[in-house]
C-alpha cells in the first residue's frame, strides 16, 4: 500500500500554474501526459465494459423469465466482456500504482536508496508483462483456429485481451518509472483534485 | 521447488506488487519444470483462472456497495444501529459493530467497511471521547463481518475453484458473523467501564427506532433480495449480484434521488479499477498455481499435514495455525487461490462437509485482514484516520482474541457451522 505523491498546494492558480508546468516539453512531462491520456481512455473503456457486462447478464434474465428465447450466449458473452476490463484495469491501477504490495521492508531503505530500488522493482514487474505481451501473442494467434463454446466465436477476440492489457501496462508502468526518476507529479492526482 | 519459493517471498518482502510476484514466480515454475516449453501455458492459464462466470459477481456486489453508499444508505444503517444499542456504554462502538453486520449485506469486501467506517464513525467515536486506536480497533474488528456475511467475495473464489455450493457457503456465512458481533458487544461491554467508554445520557427510544429504520429499510432489504433469489433457486449468485445492481441503482435514482449518471459512470470506473487489482492477483496466481498442480505440492503439503497426525481435530487446528500465519503475510486472496486445491483435498482426507471447511478457511483468512504485520484493514484504516499502525494493533488484541474464539467455535462444531445450510438448504 504505497503512498501516492501529492504536493501541498491548494488554490486553483497553484493547481493551473501545476497543470501548465506539466505541460511544458520536457521529456518527463511529454511522458506523463501520455500515460495520463491513456490512462482517462482506458478507464472510460473499462467503465464501459462493465456497464455491458451488467445488460448483458440483466438482459439473460430477462430472456429465462419472460423472453424466453433461449439466448444461452449471454454467459460466455458476459465472461468475456468480463475479462477484458478486468485486464483494462490492470494498466490503469498500475498507473495509478493502485496495485497492492508490502513496503515494510521498501520503508527501511535509506531514501537515497529508495528510487532507484523502486525503479528496479517497476523493471521486475515490467519484464513479467513484457513475458506475457509476447506469448499472449502467440496464444492469441492460435486463438484464430479455436471457437467459443457455446457462441461459436472465434476465440481470437477474447484472447487478445491479454497481449493488449500487458502492452498498455508496460507503457504505464514506463511512465512511472519516468515519473519516479524526474520526480515528476502524477498528473491524475493533480487533475482530479480540480475537479 | 526452493527457487520458486524463495523468489516469491524475496520479492514479496522488498514490495512488487504481489500480483506480479504470483506471476513471476508462476513463470519461473513453468521454466524449472520444462524450460520455454512450458511458456505458452502462462498466458492461457492467465486467462482462463479468470474465465468463470460465478467471478462476475464480485464487480457486481463491489459495484452495488459503490451505489449504496453513495446514496447515503452507510450512514442510515450507522444511525439505524444506533438508535438500537447507542443507548449503552460505548454505544458508538456497540453502533460500529452493529452497523458492520447490517452494511455487510451491501457489500462483499472488509475493506471497503473498514474504509467507510473509518471515515465516518472513528471521527464521530473520536469526538465523543473514544481514544482513536480504540475507535480504528473497533472498526478493523467490525469490518471482518463484511466478508463473513453474504454477500461475500472470498465465497465466491472459493466457491467457484472448490467446485463448492456458493449459496451454501452464503448460508454457512451467516452465523459466524453474529456470532462475531456479539461477542465482540460483549468485550465492549466488558472493556467499557476499565476504559472509561461515553455513555448516552436518556434510554433507546422508539420512535427514533422507527424512524431510523424506515430511512434505512432500503438497504436493509438488499441482503434479503440477493440470499432470497439465490437460496430460493431463483438466481445464480452472479445474477443476484446484478440485480443487486438493479436495486441499487433504483434505490439512488428514484427513491433516494442522491446519484446522477455521472456518479454511476465514476462508480463503473472504480469498480472496474476495484476488480482490475483483485483480478490481476487472481490471473497470475492461476499461472503460479498450475505449477503447483504440475508439481503435485497440494498433495505432498496434504500428506505432510496428515503424516503430523491422523486425528481431524488436530488436522483441523493445523490448518487454522498455517493459515492465520500465511494470512499474516500473504495477501488473502492469492492465499486462497493457491491453498484451495491442498485445503480441499486435507479438509476431505479429514471427512470435513465442503460447506464446513469453506467457512471455516474463509473465516480464518477474514481474521488475518486484521493482523499485523499485513492486515489490509488495519492499513485502510491507518491511512484514512492517520493512526499509527501499532497503536491500532496494540487495541486490537482483545477483539482478535475474541474472534479466534469464534472461529474455533466454527470449526469444532459441525452442527453450528451447518446449522443456516441445513435448514436453508437442506445440505
Amino acid at each position: 500500500m504505497r503512498d501516492i505523491p501529492t504536493t501541498t498546494k491548494n488554490t486553483k492558480i497553484d493547481i493551473m500554474n501545476e497543470i501548465n508546468e506539466q505541460t511544458t516539453n520536457s521529456f518527463a512531462n511529454i511522458v506523463e501526459n501520455a500515460g495520463f491520456w491513456v490512462n482517462y481512455l482506458t478507464e472510460r473503456v473499462c467503465g464501459l465494459l462493465v456497464a455491458a457486462m451488467i445488460g448483458v447478464v440483466w438482459f439473460g434474465i430477462i430472456d429465462r423469465y419472460f423472453l424466453a428465447l433461449g439466448g444461452t450466449w449471454t454467459e460466455e458473452l458476459a465472461r468475456y466482456i468480463m475479462i477484458w476490463a478486468a485486464l483494462l484495469a490492470v494498466p490503469c491501477c498500475s498507473y495509478r500504482r493502485e496495485h497492492i504490495g508490502l513496503d515494510l521492508v521498501f520503508k527501511k531503505i535509506p531514501k537515497k536508496y529508495q528510487v532507484k530500488s523502486r525503479v528496479f522493482l517497476d523493471l521486475l514487474g515490467m519484464a513479467f508483462f513484457v513475458f506475457l505481451f509476447y506469448y499472449g501473442i502467440m496464444m492469441t494467434q492460435a486463438g484464430a483456429t479455436q471457437y467459443a463454446t457455446i457462441f461459436s466465436m472465434n476465440m481470437t477476440i477474447p484472447y487478445l485481451s491479454v497481449p493488449v492489457a500487458s502492452g498498455l501496462t508496460i507503457f504505464q508502468i514506463f511512465v512511472c518509472i519516468v515519473r519516479e526518476i524526474s520526480k515528476t507529479s502524477p498528473l491524475f492526482v493533480i487533475r482530479e483534485r480540480t475537479v | 521447488m526452493t527457487i520458486v519459493a524463495i523468489c516469491f517471498f524475496v520479492l514479496l518482502l522488498v514490495g512488487v506488487p504481489i500480483g506480479y510476484v504470483l506471476g513471476i514466480a508462476g513463470v519461473i515454475g513453468l521454466f524449472q519444470i520444462g524450460g520455454d516449453n512450458f511458456f505458452v501455458m502462462a498466458p492461457k492459464r492467465f486467462f482462463d483462472g479468470l474465465n468463470l462466470f460465478t467471478f462476475m459477481a464480485m464487480p457486481f456486489f463491489i459495484l452495488a456497495g459503490e451505489i449504496m453508499n453513495k446514496a447515503g444508505m452507510t450512514m442510515r444503517l450507522a444511525a439505524f444501529a444506533d438508535s438500537l444499542v447507542g443507548y449503552m456504554r460505548g454505544g458508538l462502538a456497540h453502533s460500529n459493530m452493529l452497523a458492520s453486520v447490517l452494511f455487510a449485506g451491501m457489500t462483499g469486501a472488509a475493506v471497503s467497511d473498514a474504509a467507510a467506517f473509518g471515515n465516518t464513525l472513528v471521527p464521530a467515536m473520536v469526538k465523543q471521547g473514544y481514544s482513536r486506536p480504540f475507535a480504528c480497533a473497533v472498526t478493523a474488528a467490525g469490518s471482518i463481518i463484511g466478508p463473513t456475511i453474504p454477500p461475500s467475495n472470498l465465497m465466491v473464489i472459493y466457491g467457484s475453484l472448490a467446485g463448492v455450493s456458493i449459496a451454501g457457503l452464503f448460508a454457512a456465512g451467516i452465523l459466524p458473523g453474529i456470532l462475531i458481533c456479539l461477542s465482540c458487544m460483549a468485550l465492549i461491554t466488558a472493556l467499557g467501564r476499565r476504559l472509561g467508554l461515553p455513555k448516552a445520557e436518556g434510554g433507546p427510544s422508539l420512535k427514533e427506532i422507527i424512524r431510523t429504520f424506515k430511512s434505512s429499510i432500503s438497504a436493509i432489504l438488499m441482503p434479503g433480495i440477493i440470499l432470497g433469489g439465490i437460496l430460493g433457486g431463483i438466481v445464480t449468485p452472479t445474477e443476484a449480484a446484478a440485480i443487486a445492481v438493479a436495486y441499487a441503482l433504483f434505490v439512488g435514482f428514484f427513491l433516494e434521488r442522491t446519484i446522477g449518471v455521472k456518479d454511476v459512470f465514476e462508480m463503473l470506473i472504480r469498480t472496474g479499477r476495484i476488480t482490475g487489482v483483485v483480478f490481476l492477483i487472481i490471473a497470475s496466481a492461476s499461472i503460479l498455481s498450475w505449477w503447483m498442480t504440475f508439481m503435485q505440492i497440494p498433495q505432498m503439503l496434504a500428506t505432510f499435514f496428515l503424516s503430523l497426525s491422523s486425528d481431524p481435530l488436530i488436522i483441523k487446528g493445523l490448518i487454522l495455525c498455517f493459515l492465520i500465519a500465511i494470512g499474516m503475510f500473504m495477501d488473502i486472496n492469492a492465499a486462497l487461490i493457491i491453498l484451495t486445491p491442498m485445503l480441499g483435498t486435507l479438509t476431505t482426507a479429514i471427512g470435513m462437509h465442503p460447506v464446513h471447511a469453506g467457512v471455516m478457511i474463509i473465516l480464518t483468512l477474514n481474521i488475518s485482514l486484521m493482523t499485523p504485520p499485513v492486515g489490509a484493514c488495519i492499513f485502510v484504516l491507518s491511512s484514512v484516520t492517520g493512526e499509527r499502525i501499532e497503536k491500532i494493533s496494540a487495541s486490537l488484541w482483545p477483539f482478535i482474541i475474541v474472534e479466534i474464539a469464534v472461529l474455533v467455535l466454527i470449526t469444532y462444531c459441525t452442527d453450528l457451522a451447518m446449522f443456516f445450510p441445513k435448514l436453508l438448504l437442506d445440505l
